[in-house]
């Protein structure tokens, strides 16, 4: 099934200035966003999932700069814009972003209504009273009560789950075509957790969204993801459908990232936990740059950047262990129970 | 919000309540010559009768009870060696407006200059403006007050051709004082307000804001500064009424009349009176900043309540 490309990152590398020295964050990463679908990028912290997203927005720091690549957005490159003019036809408008601490992420002396009629009176032209009808309407449909009331009151007001549906109702308010969720469960305990992933899919629909979620927690994926793109040291080393990611994992760093999900363990043994630690990225990296920690390295790993294997057309992984050439290594036995865990997850 | 205030109001009333007991028992201890303009010429006998006409000999609690009471009327005793036999309240009254005024007016320059320099330092951080703001703020910390005044009155009045004396009908004589008045707030403000808004800018709910597609300008304008400002506010009305009570360089520089210089005067010429109530005025007059700091600061910021409201979850 061919599908729409919203949007298009080409070969996109950025490098931050820090005290001098110059740190490579993304390696050249290619992704294909498609309309409407969910995708999951997960990967450990500092693999740089979250500057991924920053560019899309132009809101990298002011350190970080895009060296070389393309984003393509309806048919403009992202990578070219300069003023804040430009930005602003796309932050909000276009792109919005749900981040990761409800609890800091509002504006303390500012009423809600405020702050989801800021976003609607600069994307939807609406003003006044027919503003706040819409972000009325807004709230009712994020799931909170009582909405005109709410309006009226403050951020210290609201529970953490009720704050994140807020944050949640400021970027639906948007009307964004694509909406980013920045480890959009990380700061709400367990039993909100659930709740919001199920808003989110249910806005996904109604408000027709394509949605991006960056967590490293697998569970949250297992329950919105169409799509999965592991990403380590700033590059994506596997990307496919949630279900040949999570059952046909070919990169052995997604085997090692699978293996040490909880659930997996067995009672008395200790937990699964990948060795070593993720590469300087301060330093140009050779090779794999997983091969370090890969018990199943190969010798060209260390010397050539493995390109893309195809597994199946929409699926793909960086490694040499897809090459014809390559001994047959079979991943860990553990995740043949991944079925059966990934069901205790949701 | 009412029941706030009239809360915080009832604290104060209690705290200078106390101020003035505590005040009032150590200036007992005080030598009994600051009662008396011709102290040498008298003997122990004259003496002795006049503290008892005074009732100075009574027990203190008494003594205490009586001052309470003339207080209530709005009385805070004769000048006994200042302005002999004038009422401290009338001395008052005759200096109090000028400097009113000029603490109005130098905190104006003061809000006027440091507002926007605070908010032009944190906007352009370790720029122009931040450097210049900075080395500005150093040299009103660093040099002494009296250094910058004078050299101020040396050549301003020189260059803009402005009369070196203060005179209440000229209008162009006001503008140094009230201008070196204003200088070490300006100072003050533009720091703290700087700092409080690279503080809001680095916050989480700005990243959010700028996510939403909210323009830089905006940003500043409708959450930094206002968010940056509210800490800022509780410390104005202090600030305004530690003007008001005067600065003793600029008062003498320019021979304002004001109430600059009556403290220390009237410590070093031992008039216990007088002493005893500006002390007491004085020190009224920072709990009321304080009073209404938190007041403002109560209006401003919404997380500041003491009552306990329905809707929070």
């Amino acid at each position: 099934m061919e599908q729409e490309v919203i949007l298009s990152v080409k070969n996109l590398h950025v490098k931050f200035d820090l005290r001098g020295k110059t740190l490579n964050a993304i390696r050249g990463i290619s992704l294909d966003l498609y309309k409407n679908e969910s995708l999951a990028i997960v990967g450990e912290s500092g693999s740089g999932k979250s500057v991924l997203v920053k560019t899309f927005m132009g809101l990298l720091d002011a350190n970080g700069k895009i060296t070389d690549g393309q984003i393509i957005y309806e048919g403009k490159d992202l990578t070219k814009f300069k003023t804040e003019k430009e930005w602003l036809t796309v932050r909000g408008k276009k792109i919005a972003m749900v981040l990761q601490d409800p609890m800091t992420s509002l504006n303390p002396l500012k009423t809600i209504g405020y702050q989801i009629c800021e976003a609607i009176e600069l994307h939807q032209g609406l003003k006044g009273a027919e503003a706040k009808a819409q972000a009325a309407k807004i709230l009712q449909d994020v799931g909170i009560t009582e909405p005109e009331m709410r309006m009226k009151q403050y951020p210290h007001e609201f529970s953490g789950g009720m704050r994140q549906r807020v944050v949640i109702a400021i970027a639906v308010a948007c009307k964004p075509k694509i909406l980013i969720c920045d480890e959009p469960t990380t700061a709400l305990d367990v039993t909100i957790q659930a709740q919001i992933l199920n808003l989110l899919k249910d806005l996904k629909v109604k408000y027709n969204l394509t949605t991006i979620y960056i967590t490293h927690d697998l569970g949250v994926v297992a329950n919105v993801a169409d799509r999965i793109a592991v990403l380590y040291a700033g590059d994506i080393v596997e990307i496919g459908t949630c279900e040949e990611v999570f059952y046909n994992p070919r990169h052995p760093y997604t085997w090692a990232l699978l293996s040490s999900l909880p659930q997996l363990g067995i009672k008395g043994e200790n937990l699964y936990s990948i060795k070593g630690t993720p590469p300087n990225l301060f330093t140009d990296i050779k090779g794999d740059a997983f091969a370090p920690r890969n018990p199943h390295a190969l010798k060209i790993d260390f010397v050539k950047r493995p390109p893309y294997f195809d597994v199946s057309p929409t699926h793909k992984a960086r490694t040499w262990l897809l090459d014809p050439r390559a001994p047959k290594v079979e991943p860990p036995k553990i995740l043949g129970k991944l079925r059966e865990g990934v069901k205790n997850i949701d | 919000m009412l029941k706030y205030s009239a809360k915080r109001l009832l604290q104060s009333i209690i705290t200078l309540f106390i101020i003035i007991t505590i005040v009032f028992s150590l200036m007992r201890l005080m030598p009994v010559e600051g009662y008396f303009q011709n102290f040498e010429k008298m003997d122990d006998a004259q003496i002795q009768a006049a503290l008892k006409s005074m009732g100075l000999l009574d027990p203190l609690w008494v003594q205490l009870k009586n001052f309470f009471i003339q207080l209530f009327h709005g009385s805070l005793g004769k000048s006994l060696i200042y302005r002999p036999n004038v009422p401290v309240m009338d001395i008052i009254a005759d200096k109090a407006p000028i400097s009113i005024i000029m603490g109005l007016v130098s905190m104006a320059i003061s809000l006027l200059l440091g507002i926007p320099l605070g908010t032009a330092m944190a906007r352009s951080k370790s720029k122009f403006w931040d450097k210049f703001g900075t080395a500005f703020i150093v040299f009103i910390t660093a040099v002494p007050a009296a250094v910058y005044y004078l050299l101020i009155q040396l050549y301003f009045t020189e260059w803009f051709n402005i009369p070196i004396l203060f005179s209440l009908s000229d209008p162009k004589s006001w503008i140094l004082p009230t201008l070196s008045l204003a200088l070490p707030n300006t100072a003050l403000y533009a720091m703290w307000l700087r700092r409080y808004m690279v503080d809001e800018l680095n916050k989480d709910y700005i990243k959010l804001a700028r996510a939403k597609g909210v323009s830089n300008k905006d940003i500043m304008k409708n959450h930094v500064f206002r968010n940056a400002f509210v800490p800022l506010i509780q410390y104005l009305p202090s600030s305004l009424l530690y003007t008001i009570m005067g600065s003793i360089y600029i008062e003498s520089l320019y021979s304002i009349p004001g109430m600059g210089g009556l403290l220390v005067n009237v410590i070093q010429r031992q008039d216990n009176n007088m002493v005893q109530a500006l002390v007491l005025i004085f020190s009224a007059i920072g709990i009321i900043g304080l009073l209404l700091g938190d007041i403002l600061m109560n209006l401003m910021d919404p997380r500041i309540s003491f009552e306990n409201k329905g809707g929070a979850r």
